[in-house]
């Protein structure tokens, strides 16, 4: 019998240990490190210092901020920033408060239920140059479809993508109706993940429908709203293929955004001007990632 | 032959140190059980035999082998999962013949040895079925089939059992019990269940917060337990603790006495005491019984009248509460006052740190 | 909470979203079905006669059946560059879901910075000019593969963390070596969201539209989505035909919808959920 054995003393074995490997091994990371990290990284980290440069892809002159002085002092540059946070926060907001209230409906009982998620959910699927020409032609302001309704109780529709206080806003519309179907399914994710006992001990506390959703729906799907920002904010600072198939940022730099500036600059060869407009572009993202 | 031996062997988890120096002798074809409460470093401890936690430091040698840095399936062990851990998308022929397929036995040998396995274990007819569509005693079943066929020196299973209901566990342990006597295979088995410790170990391993706390056969933890800890870990219910002043001192034995009982003789080794020291007796609650001479008297506050035993709960003297085990049906009013008494020597004293002083 | 479904509600929500969502599909289909006159009014109108034939043909053939070889481009493209990432996606999840160490935090941020933060695009075209990738169909398989990865690693992850490390445990016992552990243990139990992965990567490739038009320059290479860009300025007065291309290169995310519904909504949900 062995009463609270006392240390014994530990024998040394040698130099010769040989060292286990983790059953994880790290090379596992390789090839997609390699390919991330030389397609993604080392452009991302390439830019900063191309963005302080006149640069012809072939040879690269230093010339400090100038590219961002330019970049905020143009008028038809500085269009850009404002309209692309403008954008993100229209898309991200509507999304939100459609996303939101189309997952209440689809997860309260209503006939046709399934019919109704697949309909909002497909646009995602269709390619978005796709949907942009086609809501061009339907909002067409003589021949478009959109107007063609009001217009036979003789009221006028607005020029939904010619005028220029409108273009970015009809974007954004569109980016919605393409874009509330993710929303509303990561907000259906969270609703129907709410424990029922709340619900239950809400009616039993004798809670209207109204309340339910005030204090006990609203609430426990905040993880889901947070979410849904994220998502649409972040795409929507990014978007670039929608107002491209739509407006060309037109009419004139209206309905210009970051991503398309980039693209303009890029066509005519400026750069280093287009690149300065990515670096801002990861700007604005950081700040608002970190906020 | 392995059998395996531990020295001062010590885990930690950056800076927590959750093995602190565990010096273990198992002999070949030994079962040992490892017990202690939840948390005290079981699990660690027989990961670290089985090869999946690092050895901080100390030395594990299985078989005559310095074992710490020897990937696990050089160790000659295999091992039994609390959750089976069944490959879930193969089927049981598969999952038993997973390791011998990876060493690169001839597809022959493998096919023999996996159906002798399933033939000891009586699920031929499951071979061909997936985890998902066997019950939780077949799963066990098929987790230990995929020991078996490594041939192992020594098993390893860690709460194999705890998944099961009572009566399928019954049945499991016996099996694993003629398991051990069959392939004469070393085995070191955690749980923390007592009664599954007493009935399969020849000897326990009784660990607390990483530490050893007495190492023997399950008879010898229940009649000579070292210390305080491990009498009241082992033995159900629980042993009773009663504090005491030390009167007086035998050659071998100490006379003891407090407000809750009267002078009593126990057999002890006194050289560490002096008379008006205050140590603990314990006394089993099997051990003590309704006589109208004895010392302990106690108000009775539960009677629980099983038919073959009753389980009184007294309050002493002193306020503290006790239990007594009597034999067969009694009558007892709650509040009535309850004379007891105790053979003294199945009385253990503890010292006041808690240290046993059996007689030499 | 069970009551019958509400019948007036249903009664308000079906026509709403057929007229939200469904009419704009109909009009696209009922355009490609016009001929160039009819189609011209740009009006939610029956066709005059079948069309759809003859619009099919012309635009297939239009440009030298460019058409044709943008579904071939675009098929390549998405086939490859979602099946390279598969398991090179699982490894990296794999090791991130089960191995602590103090890098984890750092590989962490450059995963959701790829998420998150835009290509930088003229240092990528400088970059793939540099090794002789620029215009051909390679660089963009290479570059789909390095921006799907951030939301496949992940995914795996996510779905990793949920098989029990006990699994690794008991086949590393039986021998396995770390490459078994992964690829006998692991990757077959990583099949349904693979499906859910390639699915939804799939959509993403086969509809992105910037990065071929950034890194894809050039007829010989167009994508399905660059030719309806060109076509847009060629068709400028054909909509029957621009629509038709329209309706063509719908086809393969609609059937893809069809058959995968269930995986897209729940890569929707998970990449969401960790994102
Ligand atoms: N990876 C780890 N990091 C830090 N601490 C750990 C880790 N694994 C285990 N521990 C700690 O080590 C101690 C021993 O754990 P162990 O799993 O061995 O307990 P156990 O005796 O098996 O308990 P149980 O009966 O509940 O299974 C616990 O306090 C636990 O919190
Ligand atoms: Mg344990």
């Amino acid at each position: 019998m062995t009463v609270l054995s006392e240390a014994g003393s530990a024998l040394s074995h040698g130099g010769s240990r040989a060292i286990r490997r983790s059953p994880y091994p790290g090379w596992f990371f390789l090839p997609a490190a390699l390919i991330y990290g030389v397609l993604f990284l080392a452009p991302t980290f390439a830019s900063l210092y191309f963005s302080l440069t006149r640069w012809t892809l072939f040879n690269s002159t230093f010339i400090g901020l100038d590219n961002f002085a330019q970049f905020f002092r143009e008028p038809f540059l500085v269009q850009g920033p404002v309209n692309t946070v403008l954008y993100a926060a229209v898309t991200s907001g509507l999304k939100v408060v459609l996303g939101m209230l189309l997952a209440l409906l689809l997860t309260s009982a209503i006939m046709g239920r399934g019919y109704l998620r697949s309909v909002v959910f497909f646009p995602v699927l269709v390619s978005t140059v796709g949907v942009g020409i086609t809501f061009t032609v339907l909002m067409h302001p003589t021949r478009g479809m959109i107007n063609d309704t009001p217009a036979l109780f003789g009221i006028k529709g607005p020029g939904w993508l010619v005028d220029p206080r409108l273009a970015l806003f009809s974007v954004a519309l569109v980016d919605v109706w393409k874009g509330v179907g993710p929303a509303t399914v990561i907000y259906i994710a969270g609703i129907v993940a709410i424990p029922k006992d709340y619900y239950e001990a809400a009616r039993i506390d004798g809670a209207t429908k109204w309340q339910n959703f005030l204090y006990v729906t609203l609430p426990l799907s905040r993880p889901a709203t947070a979410t849904v920002i994220i998502l649409s904010f972040i795409g929507g600072l990014r978007t670039f293929d929608l107002i491209w198939a739509m407006t060309r940022g037109g009419p004139g730099f209206a309905s210009d955004t970051i991503a398309s500036v980039i693209y303009k600059q890029y066509r005519a060869g400026f750069y280093g001007l287009s690149t300065a407009g990515n670096v801002v572009l990861f700007v604005l993202i950081g700040i608002w990632s970190c906020r | 032959m392995a059998g395996l031996e531990l020295k001062s062997l010590r885990k930690s988890y950056g800076e927590v140190e959750v093995i602190k120096g565990v010096d273990l002798n198992v002999e070949h074809g030994e079962f040992v059980v490892f017990v202690g409460p939840s948390g005290c470093g079981k699990s660690t401890l027989l990961r670290m035999i089985a090869g999946l936690e690092e050895i901080t430091g100390g030395d594990l040698f299985i078989g005559d082998k310095l074992c710490n840095d020897v990937e696990p399936r050089d160790r000659g062990i295999a091992m039994v999962f609390q959750s089976y851990a069944l490959y879930p998308h193969m089927s049981v022929y598969d999952n038993v013949g997973f390791g011998l397929k990876l060493a690169g036995a001839p597809t022959d040998v493998r096919d023999r040895k996996v159906r002798e396995a399933a033939r000891i274990l009586q699920m031929e007819h499951l071979l061909d079925r997936k985890p998902s569509q066997l019950s939780g005693g077949q799963r066990q079943r098929v987790a230990i089939g995929r020991a078996i066929v490594r041939q192992p020196e020594v098993f390893l299973f860690d709460e194999p059992l705890s998944n099961l209901d009572a009566a399928l566990r019954v049945d499991m342990r016996m099996e694993l019990s003629k398991l051990h006597h069959d392939t004469g295979a070393t085995m070191i088995y955690v749980t923390h269940d007592r009664v599954e410790a007493m009935t399969t170990a020849d000897k326990i391993v009784v660990l607390n917060a990483g530490v050893v706390q007495q190492v023997g056969s399950p008879i010898e933890l229940y009649q000579r337990p070292a210390n305080l800890f491990v009498a009241g870990f082992i033995g159900s219910p629980k042993m009773n603790f009663v504090e005491l002043t030390v009167e007086k001192l035998g050659p071998d034995s100490v006379t003891v006495s407090g407000k809750d009982i009267g002078p009593t003789t126990v057999p002890a080794d006194p050289t560490s005491l002096k008379p008006g020291d205050t140590v603990t007796p314990g006394i089993r609650p099997h051990d003590l019984t309704d006589q109208s001479s004895g010392n302990l008297v106690g108000e009775v506050s539960l009677v629980e009248r099983l038919g073959n035993e009753t389980n009184v709960s007294l309050r002493l003297p002193s306020g503290a509460a006790r239990l007594a085990v009597l034999d067969g049906d009694h009558e007892l009013r709650i509040g009535q006052s309850l004379p007891l008494a105790f053979a003294p020597d199945r009385a253990v004293i503890f010292n006041k740190s808690g240290i046993a002083l059996h007689r030499k | 909470m069970k009551s019958r479904p509400s019948i007036f509600l249903g009664i308000i929500a079906i026509p709403v979203s057929a007229l939200v969502f469904l009419v704009p599909f109909a009009f696209i289909i009922l355009t490609a079905f016009k001929n160039k006159q009819q189609a011209t009014l740009l009006d939610f109108s029956w066709p005059d006669g079948f069309h759809l034939w003859n619009n099919i043909v012309e635009v297939v053939t239009t440009r030298n059946w460019m058409l044709l070889t943008a579904f071939i481009n675009s098929t390549i493209l998405t086939v490859a560059s979602v099946t390279l990432p598969v398991i090179f996606a699982a490894m990296v999840g794999f090791v991130l879901a089960r191995r602590k160490t103090r890098w984890n935090g750092l590989i962490e941020f450059l995963i959701l910075a790829g998420l998150m933060i835009p290509p930088a695009v003229v240092p990528t075209i400088w970059l793939l000019q540099g090794i002789g990738l620029f215009g051909k169909l390679h660089g963009p398989v290479l570059i789909e593969v390095a921006y799907g990865l951030p939301f496949s690693i992940i995914l795996y992850r996510a779905f990793i963390a949920t098989i029990p490390r006990e699994l690794d445990e008991a086949a590393i016992i039986d021998g396995a070596r770390p490459f078994d552990v992964f690829f006998r243990i692991i990757l077959p139990l990583l099949w349904p969201v693979t499906v859910t992965n390639i699915v939804v990567q799939s959509v993403g490739v086969f509809n992105d539209f910037t990065n071929p038009l950034y890194y894809l320059p050039g007829n010989a290479n167009a994508t399905v989505q660059l030719t309806l860009y060109n076509f847009q300025s060629q068709f400028n007065t054909s909509y029957n035909l621009l629509f038709t291309n329209i309706l063509l290169i719908t086809i393969p995310p609609l059937l893809v919808f069809l058959f995968f519904n269930r995986h897209i909504v729940a890569g929707m949900t998970a990449g969401a959920v960790k994102g």
